[in-house]
């Protein structure tokens, strides 16, 4: 028997597979599949307090080994999701995580204050990727004086772990990790999706009409190590890997890196069954590498 | 819905640019209804690392065949799938056509959108009176022709752009003129963008029942990455994958 649980300090997870939001829906779309239960836990779809169109399509576009999306966080609104997470608590007891999102910081923290007082949400994730219309667009995640102070504001008005996720497209990601970290964050995710660009030859137009989309996919995945490394690094707080998780060995190199756990999110466009074949092949690996437990592992990296 | 492991049984190119495709897949087939589709992983690898979607063009359990264009990289390494490779296919996805009894059903297709309603018209015809336009650009475009003949048809109206065989025009051109000299109850149709435009001005006010059948970029098939958004008339986006593929024609903003 090998141990596959993950220990982030204010929870233990019965294994290190999280999905990632926006790409595991609002979790019952996956009831065909599989199970909830063998999650180690799920993230749903980011949320604002009001419900949202998303973007003008096109909305996505097919890159070697990747995949560019700009969907603009289509969502039913805050209230409506409350309705929803009742009634995914009644089909699972993994642990339920909620991706909050704001168009400005008093949006923030309204949703954060809906959602820490239902029982069944586990923990919050912090979206700071979003635009922010007070700032020009420019999203939280890009400044480390924003970070702090938000992640601290929300905080305030929480009991509940805080994960905050950062994006990669800024200059030095462990500075935005550490000011995280200050404003009270209680583990990091990373890594949200690299801003790129794609055209289109024949009508000699941008593919997107908000010109650039986030690229995900295996394409990221050294991208998004390297990034995780760095914050594995300067921080002290357990940090969650993302970043085209495709296997169980990818799962192992990132918690070789120090990942405490992991989120997979474009597999499961993909191939809707993938955390089970996940969860098995970090089985079959550690015990075929005489591996008892994560903790082994854990950023054991030889430098 | 489910993720099935599959076999392809044949893989036979119809001409320069169609393949079809039969597969044994025992639950799709069963669970399948006229104007659903299934998403295709057409490589083991990452790249292209999308499922690619097809209307089933008929299911007869254990089988399903898949009738496709070969348009970019991943309809072309479908194509070269041989007899008794694996292939991962996800569905039976989307909703159906609506069951309809004695009626006079006008299918409009048009290109490759000949594909579900191909199937639906097998459905529909055991019960309804069935016409069928169908537009290709010339003869060689023209598919499943030998099969459609033998369909149970009231009327066939056949066009190509270049008059190759049928009438020399569009699916569209005489539209108006079909459903009034038929008494046509209901249409459904299926076929590229320009086509749906030109049949939403000439038919969207008439007493007809109009359903559409829709094509769209996507990249899940089950609801979950909102890739495959079209707006309606409310201003409200619809997904193709799960409120569709068939929409009521005046639900959508064209």
């Amino acid at each position: 028997m090998v141990d596959l649980s993950s220990d982030l300090g204010f929870i233990k997870l019965k294994n290190p597979v999280i999905t990632a939001s926006g790409t595991f829906g609002y979790a019952e779309e996956f009831q065909d599949f599989f199970n909830l239960d063998i999650l180690g836990a799920f993230v749903l779809k980011g949320i604002y307090k009001d419900p949202k169109p998303g973007n003008s399509p096109p909305r996505i576009h097919e890159t070697a080994s990747g995949l560019l999306n700009s969907i603009g966080l289509p969502g039913p609104g805050a209230k409506e999701l409350q309705k929803i997470v009742k009634k995914i608590h009644k089909l699972t007891k993994t642990p339920i995580i909620i991706n909050v999102c704001g168009d400005t910081d008093e949006e923030y923290i309204e949703v954060a204050e809906i959602f820490d007082k239902m029982d069944e949400v586990t923990m919050l994730e912090l979206n700071i990727s979003c635009p922010n219309i007070k700032m020009g667009g420019k999203c939280p995640a890009q400044d480390e004086k924003h970070t702090y102070k938000l992640v601290n504001q929300i905080k305030h008005i929480t009991s509940k772990p805080l994960i905050v996720k950062l994006s990669p497209n800024v200059n030095d990601i462990s500075s935005i990790a550490i000011s995280a970290e200050e404003g009270g964050a209680d583990c990091i995710s990373l890594v949200n999706t690299f801003l790129g660009m794609a055209v289109d030859l024949d009508s000699k137009k941008p593919v997107f009409k908000n010109l650039f989309a986030g690229l995900s996919g295996p394409a990221i995945k050294p991208l998004a190590l390297k990034l995780i490394w760095e914050v594995v690094q300067s921080v002290h707080i357990p940090v969650i890997g993302i970043g085209g998780i495709f296997s169980g060995k990818d799962v192992l190199e990132f918690i070789l890196t120090g990942a405490s756990a992991v989120q997979i999110g474009t597999i499961n466009i993909v191939e809707p069954s993938a955390s089970v074949r996940i969860i098995k092949e970090i089985e079959d690996i550690m015990i075929k590498s005489n591996i008892k437990s994560l903790d082994e592992i854990k950023g054991k990296l030889k430098i | 819905m489910k993720e099935e492991r599959c076999f392809v049984k044949e893989n036979k190119k119809i001409n320069e640019n169609y393949s079809l495709m039969k597969i044994k897949s025992e639950y799709i087939s069963k669970n399948s209804k006229p104007g659903n589709f299934v998403m295709v992983k057409v490589s083991e690898t990452f790249d292209p690392l999308l499922r690619r979607p097809f209307g089933i063009m008929k299911s007869e359990p254990p089988f399903i065949w898949l009738y496709f264009e070969v348009v970019g990289k991943g309809t072309k390494l479908l194509s070269n799938f041989k007899k008794n490779d694996k292939i991962s296919i996800l569905g039976p996805l989307g909703n159906s056509l609506p069951e309809f009894k004695n009626k006079k059903i006008l299918m409009i297709a048009g290109g490759r959108g000949i594909v579900p309603i191909f199937c639906s018209v097998h459905t529909y015809s055991q019960h309804n009176n069935i016409f069928l336009a169908y537009g290709a650009k010339s003869e060689k475009d023209l598919n499943l022709y030998e099969e459609i003949k033998s369909m149970k048809l009231k009327k066939l109206f056949l066009y190509t752009d270049d008059g190759s065989v049928g009438k020399k025009g569009f699916v569209t051109s005489d539209i108006k003129k079909i459903i009034n000299n038929n008494n046509i109850d209901i249409t459904i149709s299926c076929g590229p963008e320009s086509m749906f435009k030109t049949l939403v001005k000439k038919i969207e006010h008439i007493r007809t029942k109009n359903y559409v059948s829709m094509e769209a970029l996507m990249g899940c098939g089950f609801g979950i990455c909102h890739s495959c958004a079209v707006k309606t008339k409310n201003g409200d986006y619809k997904q193709v994958c799960t409120d569709g593929p068939i929409f009521k024609m005046e639900d959508i903003k064209w």
